[in-house]
């Protein structure tokens, strides 16, 4: 019993992580339906980037995410106008592009570093008691912010007039429009935001996590799983979702086989895509929303 | 006689609108009917519960007296119905004569054959002078015309035409009458949504017709068309 | 009127070669330049390897480029092949020669279970699950090690024989990979000639269009896809005995198999016969050349290059060189 509690306390944590990471993914693919790829490259940049801030700048870790969001926030913004924006009605194209734009940023850190592992010092590192358990003051806080950014998403989709701008644009572009939105604007800044979040995921991540370059490409694709698993656009769905996958993996892999912790919830998400294309938290039929061609 | 095709009570309801409110609809083989109707009326819902595109929310569509209600298009296709869509579809990537090609097919499966008849289907309306066009370069009257031929391609017993008439000039409309006259006298039936009314009445053995998805009327063109309810609910009479 | 009507449906009175004079034109200059560096290892193993991933991206193409279904998990096919040949030699000593058809034919119906249900995903989900199962392959490959002798892989004994598919000499490698893009080149052709090639078209380009005309657009998919996955996993259980160490990554990494072949195919035509052909002469060598070169320097150096190629080839060459050619040349699509 003591075993099973301290399994689900690690996954729900590994959930805040992948929580964290999908919420971002969610504005760009979930709301925007716009494929990114790199979006884990992103999280890794920020981690790395992280890095950078406290080792040359000397601010602590945390501290550095004043510099490493806005800075992932222009490397979004770039993203989006010279491969995003262009391949507007090719999602197909998309997936290819931004994979390759994987390939190429690990692999250029990889290059720049030269292989080494880096790790970010942090004051954080303290282990917490719950109950019996002993688990990491930084894989709490992942916990927590990834909890508060959801419900901030949550309110700024539903009940800002930028967020439902927002998601008028992904339904139907012409009409929203018409109605007066900046429709090129809304996407730039849209991205620009899902690229910040990825970076304030690296910059928590970094302390919890020794550094690789490849640590992007090992996230991206469970990032996807968890944003259609939980359904397309929903917040819920992403932060419920990644708690989920990251349940379900650490069962996995404590009770049937690491080897293929990542494989259930893989088989998982193959299932739910073709049964519930809509996802756990999605209305049906959403997943079509945005995919149709826009004239 | 049996009808070769039949819709028996036939409903059909999308989240909070009823498109199609209980109509029965049949015709006969070497029949031409037209179905008529304000716009909005359900016909081209009612042509795909005919065909398959749509399933029925209740109601039995039959094809030579047998239920085709577990089929799919596809196989309600290969039995002998044909049809084409209110906005055209061909295959906009091919050429006219392999979007006819692959009509023919479904009864001639050796590619070589199947262009051949393809191209006589071609011929029939008119676009053999643009055979190897992409269709995505043809006006929007051809595509509809080419929609048709590869529709006629797979020789079909009955045949669902919805509004092949539109944006076609005076000579082209004599034509295709021309056309579908013959293929009838050769044994095809044929529905048909038409608001060309002079269409209608050149053409159609019968006419049905639907207001808010529901059947309004049936008899000869004429009939029909004289009739005061009919005539109110095109015009738009008020509610009463 | 009738003689100008009958004439109609030929040929355009235009020199052209046709595709299977083609194709044994290419073989015969292939095997000219396989005999004219036959002393040269390293030629021949960028022509090996430039006629392997030739026929892999055209076992590719077929679903991907001539039926829009766009793959990027192909790789679990290839190193299922792999390893079913590579593994039944391993542990079994069973003939590869004897074992490549059934390895085909194990992938082509496991690729029908696994795509029958997914075929119904729109684009871009599609891709996606195939990426996901690419890896729970790769996950199952390091799970079953007494079969496949998980993270540490297949060390295939040197036992040259040529039912064994093992040589001494390169040049017969090289001309065995030419022979199994010969076969692909084919397989293609007479494939996309017979009605359901056809049909496979029509499905492209719309579904319900070619519902409407009769077509079974699932089994047509699914025809198309088991084609497919058994000359892939061909290409797999070959390449197997041609590097004799096979271990997950090697076959099962999304950017080195399933995704490559996907580009060769994009960069040199998608839904063309001699696109992957000619996405392979453009890529291959030129990767295998850079590899060696850069790889000197720091390591990653040559995947930042097929990175950045992969986004331009998106950005830019969506219909591929042979799509950039005819549209120039103004031929027939």
């Amino acid at each position: 019993m003591h075993e099973a509690l301290s399994v689900l306390v690690t996954g729900v944590l590994l959930g805040g992580v992948y929580a964290l990471i999908s919420l971002g993914l969610n504005m760009i693919f979930g709301v925007l339906r716009m494929i990114n790829f790199a979006h884990g490259e992103l999280v890794m940049l920020g981690m790395y980037g992280t890095y950078l801030c406290v080792t040359y700048l000397g601010i602590p870790a945390y501290a550095s995410v004043v510099i490493v969001a806005p800075a992932l926030s222009v490397v979004g913004y770039a993203l989006h106008r010279f491969i995003m924006a262009p391949l507007h009605s090719q999602p197909n194209m998309q997936i290819f592009a931004t994979f390759g734009l994987l390939i190429l940023l690990e692999n250029a850190v990889l290059a720049l570093t030269r292989g080494e592992t880096y790790t970010v010092p942090s004051s954080m590192g303290i282990p917490v008691e719950i109950g019996e358990l002993y688990v990491g003051l930084d894989r709490l806080l992942i916990f927590a912010i990834a909890t508060l950014l959801a419900v901030g998403t949550a309110i700024f989709l539903r009940k800002t007039m930028p967020g439902k701008a927002v998601r008028a644009i992904t339904q139907d572009r012409t009409s929203a429009q018409l109605m007066g939105v900046n429709a090129k604007r809304v996407f730039s800044f849209t991205f620009a935001t899902g690229a910040a979040i990825a970076g304030l995921g690296g910059v928590l991540l970094a302390p919890a996590y020794s550094l690789s370059p490849y640590i992007g490409g090992n996230f991206i694709l469970a990032a996807f799983a968890v944003v259609v698993l939980g359904g397309l656009g929903s917040v819920a769905g992403a932060y419920f979702g990644g708690l989920l996958v990251g349940i379900v993996e650490s069962f996995a892999g404590y009770y049937i086989d690491p080897a293929l912790k990542q494989a259930i919830w893989f088989v998982l998400f193959v299932v739910v895509l073709v049964l519930r294309p809509s996802g756990l938290f999605g209305q049906v039929g959403a997943e079509e929303v945005g995919l149709r061609p826009q004239h | 006689m049996t009808p070769i095709l039949q819709g028996k009570q036939l409903v059909k309801r999308f989240a909070g609108l009823t498109a199609v409110d209980g109509v029965d609809i049949a015709v006969q083989a070497g029949e031409i009917l037209a179905l008529i109707g304000p716009n909005g009326a359900g016909k081209s819902t009612l042509f795909n519960l005919l065909t398959g595109q749509h399933q029925p929310t209740s109601g039995e569509v039959l094809f030579e007296g047998a239920s085709v209600n577990a089929l799919p298009p596809h196989r309600r296709a290969r039995l002998g119905m044909g049809r084409t869509f209110q906005i055209a579809k061909p295959f906009l990537g091919l050429t006219a004569l392999e979007n006819a090609t692959l009509g023919a097919l479904q009864k001639h499966a050796s590619p070589k054959v199947a262009r051949d008849k393809a191209y006589h289907s071609l011929v029939s309306v008119g676009l053999h002078g643009k055979m190897d066009t992409p269709a995505h370069l043809l006006t929007l009257s051809d595509r509809r015309r080419l929609e048709v031929a590869r529709a006629l391609a797979t020789e079909p017993k009955v045949i669902l035409l919805d509004e092949v008439m539109a944006g076609l000039n005076a000579t082209e409309i004599d034509r295709a009458l021309d056309l579908f006259k013959t293929l009838n006298q050769q044994g095809m039936t044929f529905i048909v949504i038409e608001h060309n009314l002079k269409v209608v009445r050149t053409l159609a053995h019968r006419t049905v017709v639907l207001d808010h998805g529901a059947h309004l009327a049936s008899g000869t063109p004429n009939e029909v068309l004289n009739n005061e309810a009919v005539v109110r609910a095109y015009i738009g009479g008020r509610a009463k | 009127m009738t003689t100008q009507v009958l004439s109609k449906p030929q040929q355009k009175a235009r020199l052209r070669l046709g595709p299977i004079a083609l194709i044994v034109l290419l073989a015969l200059i292939s095997a000219g330049l396989i005999a004219l560096w036959s002393g040269d290892p390293y030629a021949l193993n960028i022509l090996t390897y430039t006629f392997l991933f030739a026929g892999l991206a055209g076992a590719w193409n077929i679903i991907g480029g001539y039926g829009g279904q766009f793959s990027l998990g192909h790789g679990a096919f290839f190193g299922l092949g792999a390893y079913i040949v590579g593994s039944l030699y391993f542990n079994q000593q069973a003939t590869p020669l004897l074992t490549l058809l059934p390895a085909a034919a194990v992938a082509a119906v496991i690729s029908v279970l696994i795509s029958w249900p997914t075929f119904r995903l729109k684009g871009p989900f599609f891709a996606i699950a195939t990426m996901a199962i690419n890896e729970v392959f790769y996950a199952l490959a390091n799970y079953f090690d007494d079969l496949t002798g998980g993270p540490a892989g297949l060390a295939i004994p040197f036992k040259p024989a040529w039912e064994n598919l093992i040589f001494v000499d390169r040049s017969s490698y090289a001309l065995l990979m030419l022979g199994y893009m010969v076969l692909v080149l084919l397989a293609t052709h007479i494939f996309t000639n017979c009605r359901t090639g056809h049909y496979l078209v029509a499905v492209r380009e719309d579904e319900e269009a070619a519902a409407a005309i009769g077509i079974n657009v699932t089994w047509t998919k699914c025809v198309a896809m088991a084609l497919s996955a058994a000359l892939t996993a061909f290409g797999g259980g070959l390449f197997a005995m041609y590097i004799r160490m096979i271990d997950p990554p090697t076959v099962f990494t999304l950017a080195e198999t399933g995704v490559k072949f996907a580009l060769l195919a994009l960069i040199g035509g998608a839904g063309t016969l001699f696109g992957p052909m000619v996405g392979a002469v453009a890529i291959v060598p030129l990767e295998t050349y850079l590899r060696g070169y850069l790889s000197d320097y720091r390591p990653g150096m040559t995947l930042i290059v097929v990175g950045a190629v992969m986004i331009l080839a998106a950005l830019f060459l969506k219909h591929g060189i042979v799509g950039a050619l005819r549209k120039h040349f103004g031929s027939q699509p």
